[in-house]
């Protein structure tokens, strides 16, 4: 999968990302609609059950799995080497493609199969592997027309969020060399029967974790199509790239992790599939992969331990926060300039990415409080961007014009006298702005600002009644 | 050390465990139902008619059946031969033969009730029920569990092998302008039967 | 506090209530007064901070919230506060603002003693409803983000839209849902920000109802500043000037 193109996040701003976004009338119909349904799905899971007391369960689960990452990431490698599983370490993307570079040139791969990750899309895993001359296939269905397309998923667990049917239909019938029927159903068998001979046929398959077991050395796949079932069974080797902060100490600590993650998710009781993988085939069992990986990716997150936002590293990727966020709702994830989106991806993106490419995000939110109230493990995301927006004035990272303007709001409104006088000024001026062309009101900075789509406050309604 | 899991506790605020005193069949076959498969419960003695049934009504050539089916698996290849259908069993066949079948029947190492799970591993293998478009699976109502702490907390002491699969209904997609589409990757149809009686192979 | 004696409050107006909505500070001081409080406005105070707080200039917010502060630690009583957003800042944030200052007592002692204007308005429905109020139509009633989330109160405005005689609450959104105001957001972000704000008009509108009503003027501000450049949705007004439409004086 190749990407064209400068960085998104470093050569334009949120505003400009926006705006493009603001401007395809799909995506403004389809993101409210689809994650509506989520969260709605969500309320409807959980209505005869205490989700509070539910996901006050999972956040001790995750906190106390942070806090002593260390001891249960050791316990997490020696099982795994226990169960015949070859562990890396992988400090930064960089060492984890190389890695997997390796591990898939050393098997003679010449065909990966992949599941869907975002910790691979984090470590920009294809572009390396096609690199080397592999063909990568991803295999979830909306992973694999954002492939096609040489995109971005825009969405945790709903990558096509922003596409058509109509646009499905153009790519997959692009691979198929014929107009495919505008019909999902079609367009989804055609994409099967695709599928199914890359599975049959690939060397290496390639998935995250949602999540690694310390006490037996299993890694927990969740999906809805069967595609990380077939990607961890038919190729001789698996490969399972996972994030250091997605251990669980407890096997029994899926009981609490599942609903949650799944339930926040798509509002489902459980996914048609879980997968619990503990190493490669075994002697007397039918199939399996003779060789089984796993990748431990810091990347950034044990630099988070012992921060103020630790905290992040408690999420589990369930898209919750994003179909709750009436920002995103409005923008979909490609606003959000990189690989994670929505709230969560504002509270990632700086401390993944640096304040000087990701230091704006946290400013694309308007503090609503929804993302708290609805995330499965209770991070307090709102404050977390808080302390972001806290963060970049402190490191003098806030553009000059904005530190500015805040010392001269400082200044006028820290004395009851010069605040009175620029209380009436602001009463007279906007009183004054009614009665004198726009083009002249519009000069004053930052009015043009809330004049493009607003009337001035308080002004007279023409059109209300009453 | 953070303490384990209190099931009482949970129960209570898991959509995932049953009820004080709900019916774990009942609601399992609920569950099964709830994520479009279909499911039915039978006598001890009707295990492998039941499996024929339900195999034959997807008229099929060719039929996988897994090592997990024990001693059934011999009565139901006969039964399912002298009508003319192809029978192979999983272990022994390559993987292109598999995939050309119609219908897969498996055991279960375990099933959850109030999650409508089946879970299949060890002799069953990966592959067995995922690559046909049809899956049949018996499940012992003593395999049945109530809740997933439950399964969670017995699966060490059952000794499952490298690889389980928790499976609720036929495999999904909604990745298409959110059109629900069964059998993305694996079967888009699931049929469960619920074997009653203690005694076991 | 016996609801006979009319006890002394001290009303807090907020900077968008001085400059953008001075009606709706007499509206509210009436609406105490026909509760049975003895309100007195605030002298000598500014804004309670949150336009720096909430964009990361601690020490800007500090400073200015530090004379409302002095102001308002100067009363004694509760302090109404007919602006939910500005509340919460005042009741929850406050304390972490000055934490380690040497305004911090200060701050916990004044933080205790704010109270957002409905819910003192709520404890005294009974006498309003004596009061004859009437408004013939339907409303939405736009819960602010932070009155409802970090204050959790969402049953005071509605109970006190219940006094009213002839008037309807529709509920609209599928969950309530900030409006796209958010302090400075409004203008680092004017283009999603009035997205926002159509999708609330959008869905007040789809429910026909005469008026949105909320409890917090950054809210009301947007939206109606919105609603008038649409010209095809209702108008948005705060809760104490319905009142005051109702026949309170």
């Amino acid at each position: 999968m190749n990407r064209p193109g400068p960085d998104p996040l470093t050569s334009s701003t949120f505003s400009q990302r926006a705006h493009e976004q603001l401007g395809k009338p799909f995506l403004r119909r389809a993101v409210p609609k689809a994650t509506d349904h989520a969260y709605n799905a969500l309320r409807d899971r959980f209505r005869d059950h205490d989700y509070d007391a539910l996901r006050e369960q999972g956040r001790r689960i995750r906190a106390d799995a942070v806090e002593h990452l260390d001891e249960h990431l050791a316990t997490l490698v020696a099982a795994l080497e226990r169960n015949g599983v070859s562990v890396h370490r992988a400090a930064d993307d960089a060492r984890a493609r190389e890695i997997i570079r390796g591990i898939v040139r050393d098997a003679g791969g010449r065909r990966v199969v992949k599941v869907k990750s975002m910790a691979s899309e984090e470590i920009g895993l294809n572009p390396a592997l096609e690199a080397d001359g592999v063909e990568v296939v991803e295999t979830d269905l909306g992973e694999y027309v954002v492939q096609l397309d040489h995109d971005r998923p825009s969405h945790i667990i709903a990558p096509i969020i922003h596409k058509t049917r109509g646009e499905v239909r153009d790519s997959l019938s692009r691979v198929a060399g014929r107009e495919l029927p505008d019909d999902a159903a079609a367009l989804t068998g055609f994409a099967r029967d695709t599928l199914r001979e890359a599975f049959l046929t690939a060397d290496v398959g390639i998935s995250g974790a949602n999540f690694g077991i310390a006490e037996t050395g299993t890694i927990c796949l969740v999906t809805n199509e069967g595609n990380g079932r077939m990607c961890t069974s038919l190729p001789r080797v698996h490969i399972s790239l996972m994030g250091i902060e997605r251990v669980l100490p407890r096997l029994e600590d899926l009981a609490v992790m599942l609903p949650l993650l799944t339930g926040a998710g798509t509002g489902q009781l459980i996914t048609t599939y879980v997968s619990l993988l503990s190493g490669p085939r075994r002697p007397g069992e039918p199939d399996g992969p003779r060789e089984m990986h796993v990748v431990l990716l810091d990347n950034g997150r044990s630099a988070l331990r012992g921060g103020a936002y630790q905290d992040v590293l408690h999420c589990i990727r369930c898209g919750a926060c994003q179909n709750v966020c009436p920002v995103y709702r409005q923008v979909g994830g490609h606003a959000y300039g990189w690989v994670y989106g929505g709230p969560i991806g504002a509270v990632l993106t700086p401390l993944f990415r640096g304040m000087d490419a990701g230091g704006e995000l946290p400013h694309a939110s308007t503090l609503c409080g929804a993302c708290d109230d609805v995330c499965p493990v209770k991070i307090p995301i709102h404050d977390l961007l808080h302390g972001l927006r806290s963060d970049r004035v402190r490191g003098d990272a806030a553009p000059r014009a904005e530190r500015v303007a805040s010392s001269l709001w400082s200044l006028a409104w820290s004395n009851p006298w010069t605040y009175r006088a620029s209380v009436t000024f602001a009463r007279v001026g906007t009183r004054a702005a009614a009665r004198v062309p726009s083009g002249l009101v519009r000069r004053v900075p930052g009015a043009a600002r809330w004049l493009d789509g607003r009337d001035l406050p308080g002004g007279p309604r023409p059109g209300g009644r009453r | 050390m953070r303490p384990r899991i209190d099931p009482a506790r949970l129960a209570a605020i898991a959509p995932t465990e049953l009820r004080p005193g709900e019916d774990a069949v009942a609601r399992f076959v609920a569950e099964v139902e709830a994520v479009a498969g279909t499911a039915e419960v039978v006598a001890r003695g009707d295990a492998v008619d039941a499996a024929e049934r339900a195999v034959l009504a997807h008229r099929p050539l060719r039929v996988v059946l897994a090592a997990d089916l024990d001693a059934r698996r011999e009565a139901l290849a006969g039964r399912l031969e002298t009508v003319g259908v192809e029978v192979v069993h999983y272990e022994q066949a390559d993987r292109a033969t598999v995939a050309e079948a119609d219908v897969a029947v498996t055991g279960c190492v375990a099933a959850v009730a109030a999650t409508g799970s089946i879970v299949t591993g060890g002799a069953a293998g990966r592959g067995g029920a995922l690559i046909a478009p049809v899956h049949v699976c018996l499940v012992e109502r003593r395999r049945l569990f109530d809740g997933l702490l439950d399964v969670l907390r017995a699966l060490p002491a059952i000794g499952v092998g490298s690889a389980l699969s928790f499976q609720s209904g036929p495999s999904r997609t909604a990745d298409i302008e959110k059109t629900l589409i069964l059998g993305m990757h694996g079967p888009k149809a699931v049929h469960v039967v619920v074997v009653e009686g203690d005694a076991d192979s | 506090m016996p609801a006979s004696t009319a006890s002394t409050v001290t009303v807090f107006p907020t900077c968008l209530g001085d400059i953008a909505m001075p009606d709706v500070v007499g509206q509210t001081t009436r609406a105490l007064a026909a509760c049975g409080y003895a309100p007195r406005l605030a002298r000598g105070v500014t804004c309670c901070g949150q336009p720096g707080y909430n964009s990361g200039f601690d020490a800007d917010a500090r400073r200015v919230a530090k004379a409302s502060l002095a102001a308002l630690d100067r009363t004694e009583g509760p302090i109404v506060v007919p602006a939910g957003s500005c509340a919460s800042m005042m009741h929850l944030h406050w304390r972490e603002l000055f934490r380690g200052s040497r305004h911090e007592r200060a701050a916990i002692r004044v933080s205790q003693r704010v109270r957002e204007l409905t819910t003192l308005l709520a404890e005294r429905a009974d006498r309003l409803a004596t009061l004859g109020l009437a408004w013939p139509g339907t409303v939405a009633y736009h819960d602010s983000c932070h009155m409802l989330r970090e204050l959790g109160i969402s049953d005071a405005p509605r109970a006190v839209l219940g006094t009213v005689a002839g008037l309807t609450v529709v509920p609209t959104a599928v969950a309530p849902r900030c409006c796209g105001f958010g302090g400075t957001f409004s203008v680092r972000y004017p283009e999603v920000s009035v997205a926002m704000a159509d999708a609330t008009l959008d869905d007040a509108r789809v429910a026909q109802v005469d008026a949105v009503i909320s409890a917090d003027p950054g809210c009301i501000m947007h939206l109606d500043a919105r609603s008038g450049r649409r010209g095809d949705t209702p108008r948005v007004v705060h809760i104490a000037t319905l009142l005051a439409e109702a026949g309170l004086r």
